[in-house]
């Protein structure tokens, strides 16, 4: 058994049901990514896997238990959360933040323990953010700020990551940046990532399995050379693309493209 | 693990900083309590109050200070640390740093119960005058109970916004019936109420401390142990599940100590408004965000903002005074007005 599984699962809100009959596994220790068009239903998947939406019918399955029926706590000591956006919390240093990230594993009135101590110094050297540690979050940057986040979920000291388009308002080298530091996390760590992203250049050049999705199904998954084609960017996005190889991951890439 | 743990000395600096800085707002509540106990229609010199304090007063020095001042004080700064508390802790659920206990209808509904009570029973006036905190409770749970559930939705729970906004609905709906139900009263007993809305920390006796005092002995501890859980919804939803938090459990326990808070709070001193919206407030300026920070100081500042806002309304117009939820409006009203332009959104 996989890590992470979702078996048959139906999702939405109130009435609108957006997946429905839904399979796929979450490889583990490896980079996926779910790729798709504007209301796919990826960013919906996303939240089922990460219990942030209830699912109607089936389950996701982590470890072999159903999500639903296991603490909120127990699974926040396996599976950290980005959000696409996070209120910025006013008042706060930059370390004070990271180190909320050590919530599940506190008791009583929160005093740091030489472990929680431990993982917070880790993960601010893991994120390059020690000479930012002591300044107020609301005067960082966009993309200083995401590492703080990433910091905060890497406190949290979890097998995996769940992060909603976490590239999102990065200019293009803070993209990048912020993907390959997740790529050197799962490489050195051997944390299984999940996430979603807009980018499929940036998709197909650091995941090891992409899911592709439309309507709420998913239509392809596998290796970025099995999903990247052109064939299948057509029936994603209705698109008509150039292709090519990415020089530095030799993982496909689109070139260009045109509306079919 | 590369490093060895450890906390920069500008953590422990600021964690430092923190503390003294709560110590200081204790030192003043401490100030303005010697201050209060001097001041008011019958004044008593530091002499004088020494000599009362150690059992060497006149008679009339012992009435004055033991039966009316030193329960007046006491229920100021208790009810000044339950409203602050209530509304520390309704801004960490909302994540909205304008949320304020009037804003769940505690005020409004605990009002209503006072006029309905007193227009349904207008010739029995010395008799409610011992059930008025309870009916005050009371209406100010049931309304916001009201609200809660008219704000709920299958699920989806609570959304802070839809129960700001029935809040608002219910607020301005209860207003308008109480405008109504004044009109039918008596002029003393309009007076009263009048007097009882405008937060005139009317209930100054030992029994309304003590009938305050359960309340805040559960729900202060209680609060204190929900820190590091307020420090986490303040991140917002996702976060928050994402960090192993209950958010609809918490939710609605945390909502539920602040309109127990507030509305004990509201039953002795009449509807007393801004201090759950300022007092946290300068907190957070003051402390920084830590909710294990942001409590204690909020705790402080409410108790000293009201005593000093008392000690004022008593001594202003000597031998009237003006009630203290008038006086806290007064500072309160143009602080808010400045919050609303200082804030981004």
């Amino acid at each position: 058994m996989p890590t992470l599984a979702i078996d048959q699962v139906k999702v939405g809100y109130s009435n609108l049901i957006i997946l429905d009959d839904l399979s796929v596994e979450i490889p583990e220790k490896k980079m996926t990514t779910i790729v798709g068009a504007n209301g796919c239903g990826k960013s919906t998947l996303l939240k089922a896997i990460a219990r942030i939406l209830k699912t109607q019918k089936g389950a996701v399955y982590l470890d072999g238990k159903a999500i639903q029926l296991l603490s909120t706590k127990e699974v926040a000591k396996k599976m950290a959360i980005l959000p696409q956006s996070s209120q910025v919390p006013t008042g706060l240093t930059v370390y004070e933040l990271i180190s909320y990230g050590r919530f599940p594993y506190q008791t009583g009135l929160g005093t740091l323990k030489v472990d929680d101590l431990k993982h917070i110094n880790w993960a601010i050297e893991a994120t390059g953010l020690n000479a930012l540690k002591d300044r107020s979050v609301e005067a960082l940057s966009g993309g200083q700020r995401q590492r703080v986040w990433i910091a905060m979920a890497l406190a949290q000291d979890t097998e995996i990551l769940i992060l909603d388009e976490p590239t999102t308002y990065l200019d293009l080298a803070h993209q990048l940046d912020i993907l390959l530091l997740l790529q050197k996390l799962n490489k050195e760590q051997k944390r299984t990532i999940v996430m979603v992203l807009h980018d499929l250049n940036h998709a197909s050049r650091v995941s090891h399995n992409l899911i592709a999705m439309r309507n709420g199904a998913i239509i392809e998954e596998g290796t970025p050379k099995q999903v990247m084609t052109r064939s299948n960017l057509k029936a994603i996005f209705d698109i008509e693309a150039t292709m090519s190889t990415c020089p530095f991951s030799n993982n496909p890439i689109y070139l260009s493209y045109t509306l079919n | 693990m590369i490093n060895k743990p450890y906390i920069s000395t500008y953590q422990k600096n600021r964690h430092k900083r923190k503390v003294y800085t709560i110590l200081i707002i204790l030192f003043f509540i401490f100030v303005s309590f010697i201050i209060s106990m001097n001041t008011g229609y019958i004044r008593l010199s530091p002499l004088q109050l020494l000599e009362t304090l150690i059992g060497m007063g006149t008679e009339q020095q012992n009435l004055t200070l033991f039966e009316f001042r030193l329960p007046r004080i006491v229920i100021s700064i208790l009810v000044g640390m339950g409203l602050a508390l209530a509304g520390c802790v309704l801004q960490g659920v909302s994540g909205n740093p304008l949320a304020d206990p009037g804003i769940l209808g505690i005020n409004s509904g605990a009002g209503l119960a006072v006029v309905l009570f007193i227009s349904f029973f207008p010739s029995t006036s010395d008799v409610p005058v011992m059930f008025l905190p309870l009916l005050a409770f009371i209406g100010a749970g049931v309304t916001a109970t009201l609200i809660y559930v008219l704000s709920y939705k299958r699920g989806e729970g609570i959304s802070p916004t839809r129960l700001m906004l029935t809040g608002v609905a219910i607020a301005a709906g209860i207003s308008a019936a109480m405008i109504i139900l004044t009109l039918r009263l008596t002029p003393e007993n309009y007076q009263f109420v009048a007097v009882w809305l405008a937060g005139s920390i009317w209930g100054s006796n030992w029994m309304f401390v003590l009938s305050l005092l359960p309340w805040l002995l559960i729900l202060i501890p209680y609060i204190f142990v929900k820190a590091r859980v307020l420090n986490i919804l303040n991140l917002g939803e996702v976060t928050a599940t994402g960090l192993g938090v209950n958010i609809e459990k918490e939710r609605l326990f945390l909502l539920a100590a602040a309109v127990a808070l507030a509305g004990s709070s509201v039953s002795v001193s009449g509807g007393i408004g801004f201090i759950g919206l300022i007092a946290p407030h300068l907190a957070r300026q003051l402390v920084g965000g830590k909710h294990q920070f942001v409590i204690p100081a909020s705790a402080a500042l409410g108790a000293l903002l009201l005593l000093i806002a008392d000690t004022i309304g008593r001594w202003f117009i000597q031998p009237s005074e003006i009630p203290a939820g008038i006086v806290v409006a007064v500072i309160g009203a143009p602080y808010f007005l400045y919050l609303l332009a200082k804030s981004k959104a």
